[in-house]
């Protein structure tokens, strides 16, 4: 480690035989754009993609503070016969979701907005799934998980119960199945 | 450029391992990146954290390979 190279790194009038090459027209960019500078950039490159990470584990350290899973109360089930479905909203006013009674008789309710471009899902009874008419995209309705067109992740899940004849959602999982 | 015999004293740390270290950290940090994103979309908060922790520890990695490659490139005699 010198000291003074430090000061004359890049400069024109270093003595290197290689900076006063006579007839160097690109002179300047040979100084500029070279192997020392293209590693400093990957650093940089290097660097920036992973510190860029960290604004979403603070959010999700914030995300994992709040806690959702309040009890709410949906629907009365002889509301909801079967091969029918109903829109409500949870766990905040915000967050539409259906609820769907399949025509076997199962009972399940997914966050409806469409995983790929947050379309609302429908429920199609005469082929027993979840369709969003944007981009075509199907969802099983017994688990969420996406079964064609451009989604790639499930719908989150719902959690209900029913007591008394009342359905309520208790509560919601993001990845399942 | 420089010279490509052998400098005394080079050692396990040398400047094409600087390099290869570097660039296997940009490689660590797009998978990183990649994954924490999908892991925020999917609410799985506990791996975001793990993937970006990850990505800082590599962020680091890159800088100490770059500060040690730094030393090794500009004390090299015979280059100005
Ligand atoms: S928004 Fe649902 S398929 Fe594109």
């Amino acid at each position: 480690m010198t000291n003074e190279c430090k000061k004359g790194r890049n400069i024109k009038d270093s003595t290197s035989d290689m900076v006063n090459l006579t007839k160097n027209v690109d002179q300047t960019d040979d100084l500029k754009y070279n192997r020392r500078a293209f590693l400093k950039t990957a650093v940089g490159a290097s660097m920036a993609l992973g510190l860029s990470t960290v604004p979403f584990s603070v959010r999700a350290m914030m995300g994992i503070a709040e806690d959702e899973g309040e009890r709410l109360e949906v629907a009365r089930m002889d509301e909801l016969p079967e091969g029918n479905s109903m829109t409500f909203n949870y766990p905040t006013e915000s967050d539409a979701a259906i609820l769907v009674h399949t025509v076997n008789g199962e009972l399940v309710a997914y966050n409806s907005a469409c995983t790929h471009l947050m379309c609302p899902v429908f429920y199609e009874k005469e082929s027993d799934i979840l369709l969003c008419p944007c981009h075509k995209g199907y969802f099983d309705v017994s688990n969420g998980q996406p079964v064609a067109g451009p989604p790639q992740r499930e719908l989150p899940l719902i959690e209900l119960e029913v007591e008394n004849g009342i359905i309520y959602a208790t509560g919601r999982k993001y990845r399942h199945g | 450029m420089g010279s490509f015999m052998p400098r005394e004293g080079s050692t396990a740390m040398d400047k094409k391992m600087c390099w290869i270290l570097i660039f296997l950290t940009i490689a660590g940090n797009v998978v990183m990146v990649q994954w924490t994103v999908e892991a925020y979309l999917g609410r799985e908060f506990e791996q975001v954290v793990v993937y970006s922790g990850i990505g800082v520890v590599l962020a680091f990695i890159a800088l100490i390979v770059y500060i040690n490659w730094r030393k090794l490139e500009y004390s090299t005699e015979g280059h100005r």
